[in-house]
């Protein structure tokens, strides 16, 4: 039993995790970057301490250094969050083999789940259907996966082995253009994971990206939360979720869950864990994989379930039993989740730094923000673009997506440019409101207006107060010039520097 | 003082009387503008109709976000807008092209080389950042003047990589 924990991590969901120890009575320790210090995180914790400088190899990817101060600290327990070292089984071990505890998963499921190739293979013999591709073959060289690519078929995707987060991935249409793409794929998987080996996959075509959450304790009870549907992605990164999924029926959620459970049972998972299934337009079902760690887009289950998924992870760390038996798991409601990145939507979702000077939150019935920021805040190179995830829930899907586009409307961020034009676009999306989208939706049939749909186009007013605020910079960079430069009244003054500007 | 602004393929006569009127082509109104606590956040109250932006300068003039909606809008006064119609001209298509790093990154690919002509669209640099490759295109056609940075080198934002003529 422990009452202190370490998290090893940073941003909104070190302090989700904070959140979820305070009200345990846990006592917090967090750690952080050069880049760091003034992070949300570090003020909320109970104590900090300094990791390294600001890229992350040389802080949050610095186990040894972790578990240094969280045996400094007296911290009995580990919560890594999602990312950094969240699914790397040696770092599990090594917290264990210091004899504090692993808020996830055993290092044995994570090194399981973590290669592709042995999670395709033993959730087979499971008897859980997998898409095709040459994951389970290990690191093939370019010239037998061109060779083997035909046999697949067309289109396929290349993707990394050691790969997340949809860094790495490439879509392939025809077997000339595969080599070029071969390359960069290894590259970028080369420069994000430090490793280049690739393999290939058939791509489902009109495919769906539907994940179920997994909770499982060490007594064997293994449960699913039910369903998240993540299929709108660009780059395949998620960019919007919501539970439940417009697609699903009472029938295929309990068969896919049946399924995700035996998955996680295969690995004799414990804790909290999601498996990803592509879902075809016939609702066949493969498995894609298992994250084995709480994911970005947790609130949505827990606005649909009333399960705090951070607490029952802990409750679950700490050798007790789920609060909760499959029986008991119902889904009220509906609930959206927006990603809120540091990208300007209006040029090709190019990341934006700086500082957050200004931050008005969207409040109010069904909405729930988790955010690692606040105005003042840098919004530094070094870590991803995730600023806060807006959280909105209600009774049905189309009260949610009403209730969305208010709160996208009172959410103002200034100091960075955010995609939040992006989802309200989104929200004005006939398609999405139709519930008619699949993964390629965003990239391939989803525009962004510039003025959207749905919505009176302003144009006279926002050309007022561009004129206003232009006017306003014209008189104060007169006013400057005004101080200790003249003798004269600055009435006089003015008078003569516009006749001279007429 | 009178303005020009426009946006998109719109023109707007806009003349400032005093801090509560201004004329816009020609029809007067009653404003009422406030930015909220000191930021780029505005308020504008115009004939009883209550409005919230959010105002900020970039490089090629204003941007307005109404309601979800970004508009780009040059911003010029009566001065300004005679020497421009004088003397216009589109600097991308003419004159030498400077491309600048739109946020600060590692240089991790440079697939044209010195001297080399591209195209329209072509990538020239790709830069990481936030963890994601950011591919940075020519916005219009010619030949490769000075690369100023190398593979693996940080930059800064608005840092010049190199310049197309």
């Amino acid at each position: 039993m422990f009452n202190k924990v370490l998290i090893a991590n940073r941003g909104e969901i070190a302090v989700r995790i904070l959140r979820a120890c305070r009200e345990l009575g846990l006592e917090t320790v967090a750690v952080y970057s050069d880049a760091d210090r003034k992070s949300l995180h570090v003020r909320y914790a109970d104590e900090a301490y300094l990791l390294g400088p600001a890229p992350s190899r040389d802080s949050y990817l610095r186990s040894d250094k972790i578990i240094e101060i969280a045996k400094k600290s007296g911290a009995s327990a580990i919560h890594p969050g999602y990312g950094f070292l969240a699914e790397r089984a040696d770092f599990a071990q090594a917290v264990i083999d210091e004899g504090i505890a692993f808020i996830g998963p055993k290092p044995s499921s994570i090194a399981a789940m973590g290669d592709k190739g042995v999670a395709r293979a033993t959730v087979t013999a499971a008897g859980v259907p997998v898409v095709p591709g040459t994951e389970a073959e290990g690191s093939l060289s370019d010239d037998d996966l061109l060779k083997v690519a035909p046999e697949i078929g067309f289109p396929l995707l290349i993707k990394a082995t050691a790969g997340g987060g949809g860094k790495g991935m490439r879509e392939v249409n025809k077997l000339e253009e595969m080599p070029e793409l071969l390359a960069s794929a290894r590259r970028e998987a080369e420069s994000a994971f430090g490793d280049g080996n690739v393999y290939l996959e058939k791509l489902v075509e009109g495919a769906r990206h539907i994940e179920f959450q997994i909770l499982a304790d060490t007594h064997g009870n293994v449960i699913h939360l039910g369903e998240r549907e993540c299929s709108l992605q660009r780059r395949h990164q998620k960019l919007l979720e919501e539970s439940p999924s417009p697609f699903m029926d009472e029938d295929l959620r309990q068969k896919m869950g049946e399924v995700a459970v035996r998955a996680a049972q295969s690995v004799e998972y414990v804790n909290a864990g999601t498996i990803e299934f592509l879902v075809d337009g016939e609702k066949n079902f493969y498995f894609l994989e298992m994250n084995t760690r709480l994911q970005v887009e947790h609130p949505i289950t827990e606005a649909v379930t009333g399960v705090d998924i951070v607490k029952e992870q802990i409750r679950i760390a700490r050798g007790r039993t789920l609060s909760r038996q499959q029986e008991e798991i119902q889904m009220n409601g509906w609930a959206i989740e927006c990603r809120v990145n540091a990208e300007d939507p209006y040029s090709n979702f190019m990341p934006s730094t700086g500082y957050i000077s200004h931050v008005l939150l969207p409040t109010g019935p069904g909405v729930r923000v988790d955010t690692g920021v606040y105005p003042g805040f840098e919004i530094s190179p070094y870590y991803d673009s995730l600023i806060s995830k807006l959280i909105v829930f209600g009774e049905t899907r189309a009260e949610v997506i009403l209730r969305m586009r208010r709160a996208l409307e009172e959410y103002k961020i200034v100091g960075v440019r955010t995609n939040i034009p992006f989802h309200q676009s989104m929200m004005d999306s006939h398609r999405f409101m139709a519930g008619q989208f699949d993964t390629q939706f965003v990239e391939k049939r989803f525009s962004i207006d510039k003025t959207r749909k749905g919505q009176e186009a302003h144009p006279h007013i926002a050309a007022i107060m561009a004129t206003l605020v232009a006017h306003q910079h014209t008189q104060r960079s007169a006013h400057v010039i005004q101080r200790n430069e003249r003798d004269t009244s600055n009435w006089k003054w003015m008078g003569r520097w516009e006749r001279i500007h007429r | 003082m009178k303005y020009i602004t426009t946006i998109g393929e719109k023109e707007f006569v806009i003349e400032v009387v005093d801090e509560e009127h201004i004329i816009v082509d020609g029809v007067g109104c009653k404003v009422n503008f406030e930015s909220v606590s000191g930021e780029p956040v505005y308020s504008l109250l115009i004939d009883g109709q209550s409005h919230e932006a959010y105002v900020y300068e970039d490089d090629e003039g204003w941007e307005v976000l109404l309601q979800g909606s970004l508009y780009p809008a040059t911003v010029v006064d009566e001065r300004e807008h005679r020497l421009k119609s004088a003397f216009g001209s589109d600097p991308v298509q003419s004159g030498e092209f400077y491309l600048k790093a739109p946020m600060p990154g590692l240089v991790v690919a440079i697939p044209i080389e010195d001297g080399q002509k591209v195209e329209e669209g072509d990538v020239l640099i790709i830069l990481e950042s936030m963890k994601m490759q950011n591919e940075l295109k020519s916005p219009r056609a010619g030949t490769i003047a000075r690369i100023r940075v190398g593979i693996g080198e940080n930059v800064e934002r608005r840092q010049t990589l190199l310049s197309v003529v």
